[in-house]
């Protein structure tokens, strides 16, 4: 039991850092697929009252800039993959064919509900090349998205 | 000449319009009090008036306590065409203009800002999300409710949807003793934010492996208006956090009630919001729609692990660790689809074991190579989890209970309530199986000869039982203060405790063994010095059979003066119906000088 309270007294003084921080280091869309999450502790405070630290998050239209994406209202592609751990999420269903994270990803990129399933299958045939090596960053996937979809006779047409 | 005299026909025809707002009893409609929070005898605190102290929630000084001034100012305020009090008060203008019948002067449309965020805000849809127990964070324990909008009407792109989250701004350097004090006795400003919902399935069902659920409400277009207007409202103002009532959920049950004053909802009196009554209150006052079960990542990897046999098992644990273990004959021997299988387990258990922490360059190449093995192999349907029964279906979350029964030659009578929530023997529809979460749980006893007696109170009772296997090694922990009765030489004392322990458990079928290595402290009137404490170990195994739950128990404490203290019990719970239950249970009991057995049947009762 002390011990418990100890850790969780321990877990509290080592707040202060920034619990998310989106678009990963660098920023420019410069995250990771894989990226660990750093700073789990903070994050564990911060749930102590079901809050977030730090800054208000309202989602303005205009939070869209460089680094921080948190506070964008709409999506398109990239700034979907540069939220932090998701585009693990999309790697995973592309490799698999099928998932929501690559549903909302087909979504986000303006894709017709009767071509989505095409989309998908695409990404599939082609997941090798999106992720071409385990260091690429959301913009090269992003990148490797699009010529993709431009070498496709139907997904070209959204390009 | 002409101006002047329209000056006064505007004049005059506001203060017929104030005057007719007073009359009608505006102030008073259950809309305007919803828009201005004000607490209609839900909660404790601020009685009367609004839950909001913050001055920019109000155009009247006295805004926050004085619901008919603050009608006047508003209307004031929100009648001149382009104004910019319309801007702010969206919701309000538009209840306003309806009520008092104002005409259609431009409206909202100069407000720029204001029009593009509700461009970009979408509103097809709106769901409450219930992420289930946290065990590891206090205030979550209890579950945690959000509000999700939706751009679409289907499935597709929920992860693009909005998630709506009251809670604590937590922003200085503090230790999370003060934060529980301060969220106990007010003092934390609560905000409403407005974050991506990928960001809430990432924090709760990837990184805190909380399974969640999702339920659809049916408001309509003009309700849903409601809320959106009303939210933006509520951007950057500043409410009290309270752990206990005006928490995360009792917020967004406001928010709800706004979009239908006439439903009830914030009628009766709420001691404590718990999550999963505010998901049951909305059900009952017919909000809810359908559900969605979102497993966490823990019980994917769970479901995968069930389809595979021990072979396969080892392959892929084989494989998290090793990616050249694809290449190897047995690996490939394996169908195509129990590749995919193996491949899928093997990736699964790797990101599970690597979501926290710094980046490793070593893991990501891994993770990346198992998924190529993945992409390579036919994909394989239906793995998902199995969909347990929903949280709002489970047993009340307060309990009494009345117990008769014999502690040696004595015979016994006595009664019990609790607060709050579940025991591990309680029927686990709805619950996590292995948990004990309990707060103020008392019980009196009258024993033949004696007066009537505090037999036990648990303040806070935690138990949480996380199975192992192959490829899980979670710790299972317990924590429990309160007071209790034990022998101490001849005759029982009541004791003030708090133990705790870690330990093991596993998961065979229905049974889950377990042990744990324990400590306690306390204080009694027997032993000299203030606080004595002891060491011990405690190991049990829980049956949940379907039709009744039993748990057999064995504890041994030793104490630092040499005093010793033994428990052992059988204990079988037989739910009848989802509000009762029958408990009886053998326990043998004692220390040093003294042991006995006590026999007792209960009757529980959950409610609320």
């Amino acid at each position: 039991m002390k011990k418990t309270l100890l850790a969780l007294a321990l877990v509290g003084t080592s707040f202060g850092a920034q619990a998310n921080a989106p678009g990963g280091p660098g920023c420019g869309w410069g995250n990771m697929v894989f990226e660990g999450q750093a700073g789990m502790p903070v994050h564990i405070v911060a749930t102590l009252v079901n809050g977030t630290s730090g800054n208000k998050t309202f989602g303005m239209t205009s939070g869209t800039n460089g680094c921080d994406t948190s506070g964008a209202l709409a999506y398109h592609g990239k700034n979907m993959l540069a939220q932090q751990g998701i585009m693990e999420e999309v790697a995973q269903d592309m490799a698999v064919g099928d998932g929501e994270a690559l549903t909302a990803l087909s979504v986000s990129i303006g894709i017709a509900p009767e071509d989505r399933s095409r989309f998908k299958q695409t990404m599939h045939e082609n997941f090798s090349s999106i992720f071409s090596e385990e260091d690429v960053t959301a913009e090269e996937v992003m990148s490797n998205i699009r010529s993709v979809m431009k070498s496709d006779e139907k997904l070209a047409t959204y390009s | 000449m002409k101006g002047i005299f329209t000056l006064l026909a505007l004049l005059v025809g506001w203060s017929a319009v104030a005057a007719q707002a007073s009359d009608s009893g505006l102030a008073e409609h259950p809309r305007w009090k919803a828009l201005l929070h004000i607490n209609q005898g839900t909660t404790w605190r601020y009685q009367g008036r609004s839950y909001v102290d913050d001055p920019d929630f109000f155009l009247h000084e006295n805004g926050a306590t004085d619901a008919q001034a603050e009608l006047e100012a508003n209307i004031d305020q929100l009648r001149p065409p382009e104004s910019d009090a319309r801007c702010r008060f969206p919701a309000r203008y538009r209840f306003l203009s309806e009520q008092l019948d104002w005409p259609d002067d431009g409206g909202l449309s100069h407000c720029e800002d204001y029009v593009e965020w509700r461009k970009a805000m979408p509103q097809a849809r709106v769901a409450l999300i219930f992420p289930a127990s946290y065990l590891n964070s206090p205030s979550s324990m209890f579950g945690h409710t959000l509000l999700r909008i939706d751009r679409g009407n289907d499935e597709d792109g929920v992860w693009l949807s909005r998630a709506i989250n009251f809670g604590a701004t937590v922003g200085g350097e503090e230790n999370s003793i003060l934060y529980i004090y301060k969220g106990l006795v007010g003092g934390y400003p609560g905000y409403f934010n407005n974050v991506p919902y990928m960001n809430k399935i990432r924090d709760y069902a990837h990184l805190e492996n909380r399974d969640m659920w999702e339920y659809q409400l049916n408001l309509n277009e003009s309700e849903r208006e409601w809320l959106v207007a009303h939210l933006w409202e509520l951007q950057d103002i500043r409410f009290d956090y309270l752990f206990l009532d005006e928490n995360c959920s009792f917020r967004l049950l406001e928010l709800i009630a706004l979009t239908r004053p006439e439903s009830g909802l914030m009628d009766s009196f709420r001691i404590a919001e718990i999550p999963v009554n505010t998901v049951r209150a909305l059900d009952e006052s017919g909000f809810i729609e359908s559900s969605v079960y979102r497993p966490s990542k823990a019980k994917e990897l769970d479901a995968l692990i069930q389809r595979l046999t021990e072979v396969e098992k080892d392959l892929a644990l084989g494989l998290s660790q090793e990616e050249r273990v694809s290449e190897t004959d047995a690996f490939q021997v394996l169908a195509p689809k129990r590749r995919h299988l193996v491949a899928r387990t093997a990736y699964a258990h790797l990101r599970l074991n690597n979501r926290e922490g710094e980046r490793k360059q070593e893991v990501a190449a891994r993770s990346l190579a198992l998924l190529r093995v993945v992409n390579k192999t036919p994909a394989v349907k239906e793995i998902e989890p199995e969909r347990p029964v929903s949280p709002k279906k489970g047993h009340g979350t307060k309990m009494i209970a009345a117990t008769g029964g014999t502690l040696g030659e004595t015979g016994f009578g006595e009664f019990q309530a609790r607060l709050s929530y579940h025991d591990w023997l309680d029927a686990p529809t709805g619950f996590l199986k292995g948990a004990t979460i309990e707060a103020f749980n008392l019980r009196v006893r009258k024993a033949e000869s004696d007066d009537l007696a505090l037999e036990r109170l648990d303040v806070v009772n935690i138990r949480s039982l996380a199975p192992r296997n192959k490829f899980r090694k979670p710790a299972s922990w317990f924590v429990n203060f309160g007071l209790d009765r034990r022998f101490i030489g001849n005759k029982r004392h009541l004791t003030r405790q708090v133990q705790g322990g870690g330990g093991l458990s596993w998961s065979l079928g229905p049974v889950m063994p377990y042990g744990y290595a324990m400590a306690r402290a306390e204080n009694n009137s027997a032993h000299d010095p203030f606080v004595s404490t002891a060491a011990g170990a405690k190991t049990g195994i829980l049956w949940y059979a379907g039709p009744f739950q039993a748990g057999l128990d064995a504890e041994g404490l030793y104490y630092q003066n040499d005093d010793v203290s033994f428990t052992t019990s059988a204990t079988l719970n037989l739910p009848l119906g989802p509000d009762h239950a029958v408990r009886a249970s053998i326990e043998r009991e004692g220390g040093r000088e003294r042991v006995e057995t006590e026999f007792s049947l209960s009757w529980r009762y959950y409610f609320d």
